[in-house]
């Protein structure tokens, strides 16, 4: 046991280094076209990451929650437009008024379940998008506003985005992966299995679902953030939304909903698929994500992650036996 | 009883918005006592045992619990104090496997680790089919093991008092008189108080020392156990039998 135990580790180890390695290289070496693309696929591992805790930790069904993708964008786009303000403190404060800003309605919005919650996220987002498009002096309004631009070469802030959409997909994934092994994340399980059965089992579910909230709006204002500094420009309609919305939430439902690694997969290959086949599909990319969901929803309904995992088990299964009727027919 | 019991009920009132189903309910459970709450379909049985685990907020009167009064508290409050709802229909987490589904009921205490695994091993001995699926989802078993595991469960959250609803529903009668055998060991070896509800008579008297008999969200009668089962009115009105 010890033996196989050792060579486990091993070989994850060997696995993280070429997980490393394949993330942290392709900057120094793919052309400017490719390096935006894979920037944009990390962006989506983020925003699938931090969906994943209300969807797949706590069972909510967030549709919405690309409204917290918006307050970030907005807020550094305020923020260093109207009061200079380094784009990295602005980037904080997007992370922090996005947060809030679903603690604050989570209070009210979480008491409702199921297709009742999605629809009041799906009104708050277009309620914000109004509102943004409203505050025209602070937000430019439905003219949309000019981000600063990265001061630097072209190289320079190809690497910069790369490095930031990257260190965001790893604290995002890193997140989940914290809250499924500790407290929450089995209050949140529980939570998601039987609301009813959990509280009297002693889980307070309001602040839970509250508190998964708030992290999952946090790291989605943080991404909304660094992309208002990457497009340079914003208008309501770009990051408020939903379909966009729609995408995250499939990707992580595609990957695996509640585990870690599932939504980060699930958003490279939705992403991956639409840079290289639907270019080509222009009129059509709409019908393509529609076929994709029906398919997934028919055929891979927990995701890639548990699919790989019952495939491994057959493989394993079918070796097995047939070692076991090898020994069978030698006796 | 000269003393204070371990829970008082006074003139409980619960409704589901405009329809109030409980109309002034007093009851009492000493220490170590069993008693039962029988009745026919929608007498109000399952909306008292929400309501005594924090899981509906009463429209009126009061619960004392050891002395304190715990009225309207929420569920997870409820577990800290002592009582444990074993819910209808046992309510698992259907996704976690029999091992986690026992653990969870442990999630609010604070008595460390040690004690935690002494209650585990208790609840394994006590429940033994479960010991040999404690790896499998407890969406999976069968009707009487899950009740197993929801009255396993209940059991980790060391209760003070703890509300078994409809221990019998839908189970066949050889797994119901196991269940009841367990339950009487259970209070034989912890003098845990226990509060249960049933349609069936036979099975709750079978455990319980008292019961009160409730209609239509009133309390119509109470007594030992032999007398209401003796009783021909309450055979006849109120349990159709």
């Amino acid at each position: 046991m010890n033996g196989s135990s050792m060579g486990r580790r091993g070989a994850g180890l060997i696995l993280g280094a070429v997980v490393l390695a394949a993330l942290v290289l392709p900057p120094f070496y793919l052309s400017g076209y490719w390096v935006r693309v894979i920037t944009g696929l990390l962006m989506y591992g983020a925003l699938a990451s931090a969906i994943n805790i209300m969807v797949g930790l706590a069972g909510y069904p967030a549709l919405g929650n690309i409204v917290f993708f918006g307050t970030g964008a907005y807020t550094v786009a305020v923020l260093m437009v109207k009061a200079d303000t380094p784009f990295f403190l602005a980037l904080a404060v997007a992370g922090v008024v996005a947060a809030v800003y679903a603690a604050l309605l989570g209070a009210a919005v979480l008491r409702l379940r199921g297709a009742y919650f999605s629809i009041a996220t799906i009104g708050i987002n277009h309620a914000t998008s109004e509102l943004v498009t409203n505050l025209d002096g602070l937000t430019g309004g439905g003219r949309g506003t000019i981000v600063p631009f990265f001061p630097g070469s072209i190289e320079a802030e190809r690497m910069f985005f790369y490095f930031l959409m990257l260190a965001l997909m790893l604290l995002a994934t890193g997140t989940v992966y914290l809250i499924s092994r500790n407290r929450l994340g089995y209050g949140l399980r529980a939570i998601k299995a039987d609301e009813q059965a959990a509280s009297v089992m002693g889980v307070n579910t309001t602040r839970y679902k509250v508190l998964a909230w708030t992290i999952s709006a946090g790291l989605t204002g943080l991404v909304g953030g660094a992309y208002a500094y990457w497009l340079a420009f914003l208008e309501p309609p770009y990051v408020f939304d939903i379909v966009m919305s729609v995408k995250v939430y499939i990707m992580a439902i595609l990957g695996g909903a509640g585990t870690v690694i599932g939504p980060v997969v699930g958003a490279f290959f939705l992403e991956l698929l639409s840079e290289l086949i639907w270019g080509r599909f222009l009129e059509a990319h709409m019908l393509v994500l529609g076929i994709v969901v029906v398919l997934v929803v028919l055929f891979v309904p927990r995701g890639f992650v548990d699919l790989a995992g019952r495939l491994a088990r057959a493989l394993a299964g079918g070796s097995a036996s047939r070692r076991a009727e090898g020994v069978r027919s030698d006796g | 009883m000269v003393s204070e019991p371990l829970l008082r009920v006074e003139g409980l009132e619960v409704a589901y918005g405009e329809v109030q189903v409980l109309w002034g309910l007093d009851l009492a459970v000493a220490e170590q006592e069993v008693v039962a709450l029988v009745g026919s379909n929608g007498a109000g049985k399952t909306t008292t045992l929400k309501a005594l685990a924090g899981a509906l907020r009463p429209r009126a009167g009061r619960i004392v619990f050891e002395g304190r009064d715990i009225t309207g508290r929420p569920a997870a409050d409820a577990v800290r104090t002592g009582i444990v709802l074993v819910p209808e229909g046992r309510q698992l987490f259907a996704g976690m496997s029999v091992h986690e589904n026992l653990m969870m009921g442990a999630y609010a205490r604070q008595d460390g680790m040690g004690a935690i695994r002494q209650d585990l091993d208790w609840v394994y001995e006590l429940f033994r089919e479960l010991a040999k699926k404690r790896g499998q989802l407890a969406g999976t078993l069968s009707g009487g093991e899950q009740q197993m595991c929801a009255i396993g469960r209940g059991l980790m959250a060391k209760p003070r008092l703890l509300l078994l609803d409809e221990l019998s529903l839908g189970l066949a009668p050889v797994i119901v008189d196991r269940l009841v055998e367990i339950v009487t060991r259970i209070h034989r070896e912890r003098g845990l108080a226990i509060l249960l509800v049933e349609q069936d008579l036979n099975v709750a008297l079978a455990m319980a020392g008292r019961g009160y008999v409730l209609e239509t969200g009133r309390l119509v009668r109470s007594g030992a156990a032999e007398e209401l089962l003796a009783d021909e009115a309450v055979r006849a009105a109120y349990l159709g039998m």
